[in-house]
């Protein structure tokens, strides 16, 4: 094609995309540029005069006890969830990547819990953790001949056990990611690898590893952004559990939430917001410059 | 030696199928169980040893649920917000990703970037401005403020561009030399060919936005605008010891998701791993 757009691409053009494009600019792109503006206000809903404080929010979170268990428990939440993601998600996908039957269905399965919404998810494993004789897991626990465990009362485990929801929920991600990266391999290198005599641990090790590092990088980030971000499975456990559970494990996007949208300081909540939209900046930076050493 | 060495290839696939059984079953394990959980009746749920299968099947659980909480508007609700959001994005990002694929034209790969760069910062972070423009416009607790943050996708663009740019020039001259406008050629070429592409992105995104919970937690405040999700939530905080009721809920909030995964999984799966893939 080339050349000018003629009269009637123009119309389509500004007819139809420029107002989409406009949509990403009112809805993503100014919010995005708002909440690091409004993150030096102490803006708040209920009240009318709104000043700009250069620093103030900032040193105050330093001093916030809970946005300090918000941050200890959101990066707990990344160390603990990205790594067994990614680890989990590959050791199955390499097991289902060696011409397993049912391939299909353990591919349903593994999954299932990814696509199911969150919150009837979270509110089943609320249900398992339950207190007492009716919680599954502390019924099984029994069972096998160990102690029962407060799931949801002991702060520690009950981190642990919301983290381990969200490792069950996203896992099918990483699995089917890895599986279809995996199956973009050239067959020619494992044969090659076969015909040397290589052992299939061998074969993972330095054939499938190395050649998907570019998509378990792509998986780092993006267990990452969603172990950052994590909201629904804690707001949903720590709903009528004790108050000091609840606030126990708290995370930032929880933080966000309740200062914003309880107590209405929307500037103070914007400057949690800018914490998180840094780290994930980070983590897209490192995307783009991930896609720029992949295509070179 | 050959049979020796075919016996313990033997019990190799025996132990990887052990292996991805036993995983694969902790995958839904929680799901079975609360689908038997919701038959059961309402004494036999709390119990000293838990039951694994009903000993007497009812439906009651499910059949007093539109009487405690108006399920059946919330189930309308969370129709109306995923259909909607859902053909903006199929139309939009096939308008858009056909722009993108085949114009050119000064600042395009500016705009382009503009629509790709946002893609991996969450809602989550710029709730708050977004919620004050939805405030400022009067929407709050109305469909038009559950439904226009979701009605555009910046991978659903990326995908459909990635889709038409495989479509030849050839056929989209020819339709322009026959005198078609801009808007025919869109209509009667580049749609037809995409539609593969476009059922991908809108499976996708009707399963997103049927999921998603932390905006209409914000913006919906009364019972009658309360999604599916939302619903659920506010359920199982009020209606905390019934248990049979809650199990039910459940069900019925993640069957749709469900029954459309199962029906097009291919899809889906190869939405999502596009879509996650090339972000």
């Amino acid at each position: 094609m080339g050349g000018r757009l003629t009269r009637s691409q123009i119309g389509f053009l500004w007819g139809i995309v420029m107002p989409v494009i406009a949509l990403f600019i009112i809805i993503r792109v100014i919010p995005i540029l708002i909440v690091l503006l409004m993150s030096f206000t102490n803006f708040n809903l209920n009240r009318p005069l709104t000043r700009f404080l250069p620093y103030q929010n900032f040193t105050r979170l330093f001093g916030d006890p809970n946005f300090l268990t918000a941050f200890i428990n959101s990066t707990e939440f990344v160390l603990i969830a990205v790594p067994l993601e990614i680890i989990l998600g590959l050791a199955f996908a390499i097991y289902l990547n060696r011409k397993v039957r049912f391939e299909s269905i353990y591919e349903t399965l593994y999954f299932l819990p990814y696509i199911v919404p969150m919150v009837p998810s979270a509110i089943i494993w609320k249900w398992i953790y339950a207190p007492g004789t009716y919680g599954l897991a502390n019924y099984l626990l029994d069972q096998m001949g160990f102690a029962r465990v407060g799931w949801m009362s002991t702060p520690q485990i009950s981190l642990l056990a919301v983290i381990g929801i969200h490792i069950w929920k996203q896992l099918g991600f990483f699995v089917i990611v890895f599986l279809v990266g995996l199956k973009n391999i050239p067959s020619d290198f494992r044969e090659a690898a076969v015909v040397d005599g290589a052992t299939p641990w061998e074969i993972t090790r330095k054939v499938d590893i190395p050649l998907l590092k570019p998509v378990i990088l792509f998986g780092v980030v993006m267990a990452t952004i969603w172990a950052w971000s994590a909201f629904t499975e804690v707001y949903i456990m720590s709903q009528g559990t004790d108050i000091s559970t609840g606030a126990e494990i708290q995370v930032l996007v929880t933080r966000i939430y309740a200062e914003g949208f309880l107590y209405f300081n929307m500037g103070y909540a914007s400057a949690i917001s800018f914490v998180l939209f840094i780290v994930s900046l980070i983590f897209v930076a490192l995307q783009f410059k991930l896609i720029k050493v992949e295509s070179t | 030696m050959v049979g020796a060495q075919k016996t313990t290839r033997g019990w190799r696939r025996i132990g990887l199928h052990l292996f991805l059984t036993s995983t694969s079953f902790v995958m839904v394990a929680p799901f079975i169980w609360v689908l038997l959980t919701s038959f059961k009746r309402s004494t036999d749920i709390v119990t000293e040893t838990p039951q694994l299968l009903p000993q007497v099947w009812t439906l009651e659980n499910y059949l007093k649920l539109p009487q405690v909480a108006p399920f059946v508007r919330f189930f309308l609700n969370s129709i109306i917000v995923s259909g909607v959001s859902t053909l903006f994005i199929a139309l939009g990002s096939a308008a858009c990703g056909y722009i993108f694929a085949k114009y050119r034209f000064r600042g395009r790969d500016f705009l382009f970037f503009l629509v790709i760069s946002t893609i991996l910062i969450p809602l989550q972070t710029y709730i708050v401005p977004l919620y004050l423009l939805t405030w400022k416009l009067g929407w709050i607790n109305s469909y038009q403020g559950l439904i226009f943050p979701l009605i555009i996708m910046s991978s659903g663009i990326f995908f459909l561009r990635q889709n038409i740019m495989s479509i030849p020039d050839e056929l989209i001259d020819a339709a322009r030399v026959d005198g078609a406008s801009e808007w025919k050629v869109f209509r009667s070429v580049i749609l037809p060919l995409s539609v593969s592409p476009i059922a991908a992105i809108s499976i996708v995104n009707w399963v997103y936005t049927w999921s998603l919970f932390i905006w209409p937690l914000i913006v919906a405040n009364s019972t009658e605008m309360f999604t599916m999700e939302l619903g659920l939530m506010y359920f199982q905080r009020e209606y905390a010891v019934d248990y049979g009721g809650i199990m039910a809920a459940c069900i019925i909030t993640l069957l749709p998701v469900l029954a459309i995964f199962l029906i097009f999984r291919t899809r889906i799966i190869e939405g999502v791993a596009f879509t996650g893939m090339k972000y």
